[in-house]
C-alpha cells in the first residue's frame, strides 16, 4: 500500500506533521528509530523516577498546534523563575514581577518590568512570521504566494507602524543587539539581568554579547513563559501520537530509516534498517537538515545545496544532568514552597559570558549556567519520599569537547555540576543517589540531532527565517518533489513549539504534494 | 625585533608570467615576442605574423601550446557519477577512451564553463577548461568515493591541427592514430596521450603529457614538421578559426555565472545554442531542476552566427531588429577561407530563432580620428560557418 506521507522521526516536530496532515485526511505513517516516541521531549526514569530525560520545560509552545489538534488533554502549568544570587538575595520572577523570595518587591523590578512588557509586545509581533513558512526570496513562483507572504510582511509593518513612535524605534535599536548589553543598560549585572541573559542564549553556541541574543531571547518569549507540562513532558508527544492516531495514522517505533527512496526526481518511500520498504506520495524528515539529504543521497542535490547544509552551524552547547536525590535539598535563602520553581543558576550576565567563553575553545565552564527542574515539586502527589527527580540543564558543554566525550569527560561535567549546585545548596552532593549525564554527544547519538543541538542548527539571524535551513530552501520542499522537511532545523526553529512540523505539513498540503 | 634589509637577507621573489615546459623552445622561434597571461603562463599572441598563421591553421599544419589550460584529475569508483553530476550531458555514453565536449551549470542552470572531458581510463577523467574551477569540483564531489586534483601544472600538451596534421604526427613516429576517430583518445606512449580534438574545426589532434616529455616531444614534431610547415601560432589566429568553426570563448561568448553577480548575465546552455547536449531524462545533474524550468519556458536569449554585410570588424557592436535594441556581437571576425565577415551574437529571444528578418548591426569604425556609423545588414546562419570533411575522415588524407 502507498501512504500519502511518510514522516521521520516521532519527536515533536514529526508528531505534529503527521497530526496535522491526518487530520486532513491523509494516510500517514510515522517511523522512528528508537523504541519510544518523543524524541528530545520524552520522559524517561532513572532509579524507579520518572523525569524528563532532556527537554523538561516549553517556553513557547504554539497554542495554535494545540487548538488545531484538539490537545485539550495537554495542562501546561507556568512556572516562577527562581534566579539564585550567591549572597541569598535571590529573585523571583513571575511574568513582569520580579520580587524578593519573601514576596516583597525587587529594587529593580520597574526596570525589569519595562524590560520584559516591552519585550513581549515586540515578541508578539513578530509571532505571526513564526506560524507560516517563511517568505522566499525566488524569482518566479505563483504570483498569489507571493501577493499573500507580501501581505504578511506589509501586516508586520503597519503593526510595527501601530506600536507608536517610540515603541517602533525600540524596537529596531535593539532587534539585532545582544542581551547583555539591552539589559544592562537599566538593570545591574545580577540575578535579573543573568536570568534573561540565559534564556537568550539557551541552547546555542552563543553568549549574552553575541550579536542577535536579544532577537533569541524574543523568540522564546514569544510563548506563555517557561511551564510545566503536568505529568511530564512525555505527555506532550504522547498526546501528539495519539491526536495522529486517532486519524487513523501508524506510528512506527524501532524503525530507522536507512534510505529515502528517489524515482524521477520525486520522494516515493523509504527503506526501513530491518530492510523493509514502505511507499508514501511524500516523506516529511524532522531530522537534521544535512542527514536528510544524506538519507535521500547527496546525487539528487545541486552542490550549492549541499554545501549551504554542509556550513550550517549545529555545535550544541547544552548537556542534561538528570539527579535522583534521597531527600529534599535545601537552597540557602530559598524556602521551600519555591522548590517547584524553575531555579536558575546565572547570578549575573556577565557570569553567563564568562560561562561562554570556555566553550569556544573546545572545553566546558567551570562554572556553569544551570537551569533546575524538580518535577515532583511542581506535581507533589507523583514523587516517593525518599526519591527525588532533578533534571538540571547544563550550558555550556561544546560538542566538540577538546579530548572527547570520554566517561571521565561525563564524570567531570557531573562533579562540576555537583559543586556548582552545593555552593547554593550546601549537601546536595552526599544526596545524590542516582545520576546520568547526556553530552551534547550522547545526545546526538541517542535522537540524531546533529552536533547534539537543541535547534538541529544554531538560532541565528544568519540560519533563520528565509535562510533556514538555508537559502533556496524557504518553504519546507527539499528539492526533490514530495520530500519536506518537517523539524527543528527549518523555519521558525527549535524549541518545543510544534511549528516547524506543522507548517510543513501545511505548506505540503497547499502544494497538493500528496494529491 | 626588525631585520635590515641587507642583501643577503632580501629574498627575490619571482613576479611576472610563469613558462609553460615548452616555453624554452618556443621563446626563440617568437620574431613578434608578442606574449600574453593566460592564466598566469606566458602565451603567443602570434609568432611573426597573424594571416600567415590563420593560413597554416587552414592549409599546412601548426602547433599551439596548450599548457596553461586548467586541468583537473577526477579518479575513483565513484568518477562517471560525479562527472554526470557535474556536467550537463549524458556521460554514461562517453567510453572510456573518448573524449567530450561539456558544459556545467549552478542550481540556476546558468553555464558556469565549457571544457572538454578526456575518459582516461573506467573510472579517471582529466578535464579541461578555461576557468579555474578546483573548489567547484571539490563541492560536486562531496560525498562521493574519488579524488579531485588540480593538474594544471602536472600535464603540458600541444594541440597539432591542420590538414597535415596527421602527416607531422605519423612522420613524427605516431603512426599508430591513424584510425582515431573525432573525439577519440589514446594513450600512444607511455605517458603521452592523443586525441582527436581541437579549437580550430580542422584536421586536428592534441597531444598531453608530462612536462619531462615535454623537450623530446617538441623536437620530435619540429623535426617531422619541417616537409609539412609546421609552425607555432599564437592565440590571434587560433581565436579567427574557433570563430568560423563557432566554438565558444568563456568571458566572451557568454559568462561564466561564477564570475558573474549581477543578476541575469549568465546564460544557459539552451540559450548558448547547446539544447541538444542537456540530458533532462537521465537522472538529476546540478541544475537540472532550473533547466526544466528554462526549457519549458524557453529561451531568454540566443547565441547567434551571424553573417555581417561587408568588412567592418564587428566585434561588440549592436545588433537592432527594426528599430529594437535586439543585442550584442560578441565574438567576429573577417573569416579569410570563407570571405565573411562572421560574428557570434547574443540577441535578446526570440531574435534569432523564431525571428530573423530586419537584423543589423551597428558598428563604429575609426578611420584617422573619425567615428563613423555603419549599419550593415545582417543574416542569421544556420549551422556552423564551415564545414570541412577533411576534419572528420578517418583515416585522414595526407596532404
Amino acid at each position: 500500500m502507498t501512504y500519502d506521507a511518510i514522516v521521520i522521526g516521532a519527536g515533536h516536530n514529526g508528531l505534529t506533521a503527521a497530526a496535522t496532515l491526518a487530520r486532513k485526511g491523509a494516510r500517514v505513517c510515522v517511523v522512528e528509530k528508537n523504541a519510544k516516541p518523543g524524541g528530545m521531549a520524552l520522559s524517561g526514569t532513572l532509579d524507579g523516577v520518572e523525569m524528563p530525560r532532556m527537554a523538561h520545560l516549553v517556553y513557547n509552545l504554539n497554542p495554535r498546534v494545540l487548538s488545531e489538534l484538539g490537545l485539550s488533554n495537554v495542562n501546561l502549568k507556568p512556572l516562577k523563575t527562581v534566579s539564585l544570587s550567591p549572597d541569598g538575595n535571590h529573585v523571583v520572577l513571575d511574568g513582569n514581577r520580579a520580587t524578593r523570595v519573601d514576596g516583597t518587591p525587587h529594587p529593580e523590578a520597574t526596570a525589569y518590568a519595562a524590560r520584559y512588557d516591552d519585550l513581549k509586545r515586540f515578541s508578539a509581533l513578530l509571532a505571526p512570521l513564526a506560524e507560516r513558512s517563511a517568505p522566499g526570496v525566488s524569482f518566479g513562483g505563483r504570483k498569489l504566494d507571493k501577493f499573500s507572504e507580501l501581505m504578511a510582511a506589509a501586516r508586520i509593518g503597519l503593526k510595527l507602524k501601530l506600536l507608536g513612535r517610540r515603541n517602533m524605534r525600540e524596537f529596531l535599536r535593539i532587534l539585532l543587539s545582544n542581551v547583555h548589553d539591552y539589559t544592562l543598560d537599566e538593570l545591574s549585572d545580577g540575578p535579573i539581568a543573568g536570568a534573561m541573559a540565559a534564556d537568550a542564549v539557551k541552547g546555542s553556541w552563543s553568549g549574552p554579547r553575541s550579536p542577535g541574543s536579544v532577537l533569541s531571547l524574543m523568540y522564546r518569549m514569544s510563548g506563555s513563559g517557561p511551564a510545566h507540562v503536568m505529568g511530564g513532558i512525555g505527555k506532550l508527544t504522547e498526546a501528539l501520537a495519539e491526536a495522529a492516531q486517532s486519524q487513523a495514522a501508524e506510528i512506527r517505533s524501532g524503525a530507522g530509516v536507512a534510505r529515502i527512496f528517489v524515482a524521477e526526481d520525486r520522494a516515493v518511500g523509504v527503506l526501513l534498517d530491518d530492510g523493509s520498504e514502505l511507499r508514501a506520495r511524500t516523506v516529511l524528515s524532522s531530522i537534521g537538515a544535512l542527514q536528510s539529504l544524506k538519507l535521500a543521497g547527496v546525487e539528487h542535490f545541486d552542490a550549492e545545496t549541499v554545501t549551504r547544509l554542509r556550513n550550517i552551524r549545529t555545535k550544541g552547547t547544552a548537556a542534561k544532568i538528570n539527579l535522583v536525590l534521597g531527600g529534599v535539598p535545601t537552597f540557602s535563602g530559598l524556602p521551600s514552597d519555591l522548590l517547584g520553581a524553575r531555579i536558575v543558576i546565572a547570578p549575573g550576565s556577565t557570569y553567563v559570558e564568562h560561562a561562554f567563553n570556555p566553550a569556544k575553545y573546545g572545553e566546558m565552564s567551570e562554572a556553569p549556567v544551570l537551569e533546575i527542574v524538580m518535577p515532583g515539586q511542581i506535581e507533589p502527589g507523583t514523587t516517593q519520599p525518599d526519591r527525588h527527580g532533578m533534571s538540571i540543564l547544563f550550558h555550556y558543554a561544546p560538542h566538540d569537547l577538546e579530548g572527547g566525550w570520554t566517561d571521565a569527560a561525563h564524570a567531570r561535567l557531573l562533579d562540576i555540576t555537583l559543586a556548582t549546585l552545593d555552593a547554593y545548596a550546601p549537601g546536595l552532593r552526599q544526596l545524590v543517589v542516582a545520576s546520568e549525564v547526556l553530552s551534547p554527544a550522547r545526545i546526538e547519538a541517542e535522537t540524531g540531532a546533529p552536533g547534539g543541538h537543541w535547534h538541529h542548527g544554531e538560532w541565528s539571524t544568519d540560519q533563520m527565517l528565509t535562510t533556514r535551513p538555508a537559502s533556496g530552501l524557504a518553504h519546507y520542499r527539499f528539492a526533490v518533489r514530495g520530500l519536506y522537511l518537517c523539524g527543528a532545523a527549518t523555519h521558525p526553529g527549535g524549541d518545543v513549539t510544534g511549528l516547524p512540523g506543522r507548517n510543513a505539513a501545511l505548506q505540503l498540503l497547499k502544494d497538493g504534494a500528496c494529491a | 625585533m626588525t631585520r635590515p634589509n641587507t642583501p643577503d637577507t632580501l629574498v627575490s621573489v619571482k613576479i611576472g608570467m610563469i613558462d609553460t615546459p615548452f616555453q624554452p623552445m618556443l621563446e626563440p622561434l617568437s620574431e613578434s615576442q608578442a606574449w600574453y597571461s593566460w592564466a598566469g603562463y606566458k602565451s603567443a599572441t602570434s609568432f611573426r605574423n597573424v594571416d600567415l598563421e590563420y593560413f597554416a591553421i587552414r592549409n599546412q599544419a601548426t602547433v599551439f601550446d596548450i599548457s596553461p589550460m586548467c586541468k583537473y584529475r577526477i579518479n575513483g569508483p565513484d568518477a562517471l557519477r560525479v562527472m554526470d553530476r557535474l556536467v550537463v550531458r549524458d556521460m554514461k555514453k562517453v567510453r572510456a577512451g573518448r573524449v567530450a565536449y561539456v558544459m556545467w551549470c549552478d542550481e540556476d542552470g546558468m553555464v558556469i564553463d565549457d571544457g572538454t572531458a578526456f575518459r582516461f581510463a573506467e573510472d579517471e577523467y582529466v578535464l579541461f577548461c578555461q576557468e579555474r574551477t578546483y573548489k567547484w569540483l571539490c563541492e560536486i564531489a562531496w560525498g562521493f568515493d574519488v579524488t579531485v586534483q588540480d593538474w594544471q601544472s602536472a600535464l603540458c600538451g600541444l594541440a597539432v591541427q591542420g590538414p597535415c596534421a596527421f602527416s607531422v604526427l605519423k612522420d613524427a613516429g605516431f603512426a599508430s592514430i591513424e584510425d582515431m576517430k573525432p573525439f577519440d583518445l589514446r594513450q600512444v606512449e607511455p605517458g603521452l596521450w592523443i586525441s582527436r580534438t581541437g579549437y580550430t574545426g580542422d584536421l586536428g589532434y592534441e597531444i598531453v603529457t608530462f612536462p619531462d616529455h615535454a623537450p623530446p616531444l617538441w623536437h620530435r614534431l619540429r623535426e617531422a614538421g619541417q616537409r609539412w610547415g609546421l609552425i607555432p601560432i599564437g592565440y590571434e589566429a587560433l581565436d579567427i578559426a574557433r570563430i568560423e568553426a563557432g566554438f565558444l570563448a568563456p568571458g566572451r561568448d557568454f559568462q561564466p555565472s561564477h564570475k558573474v553577480s549581477r543578476l541575469h548575465r549568465g546564460r544557459t546552455p539552451f540559450e548558448l545554442g547547446f539544447g541538444w547536449m542537456v540530458d533532462l531524462s537521465t537522472g538529476h545533474f546540478n541544475g537540472r531542476r532550473a533547466l526544466l524550468e528554462h526549457a519549458a519556458k524557453g529561451p531568454r536569449y540566443n547565441l547567434v552566427r551571424l553573417d555581417i554585410e561587408g568588412d567592418a570588424p564587428a566585434g561588440n557592436a549592436y545588433v537592432y531588429a527594426g528599430k529594437s535594441f535586439a543585442g550584442h556581437v560578441r565574438s567576429a571576425a573577417w573569416s579569410p577561407t570563407f570571405k565573411r565577415n562572421i560574428a557570434l551574437a547574443d540577441l535578446k529571444a526570440p531574435w534569432g530563432k523564431s525571428r530573423k528578418k530586419g537584423l543589423w548591426a551597428e558598428i563604429y569604425v575609426e578611420q584617422e580620428g573619425v567615428w563613423q556609423k555603419r549599419n550593415a545588414r545582417t543574416r542569421v546562419v544556420e549551422g556552423p560557418f564551415m564545414n570541412i570533411p577533411r576534419a572528420r575522415m578517418t583515416p585522414p588524407q595526407a596532404y
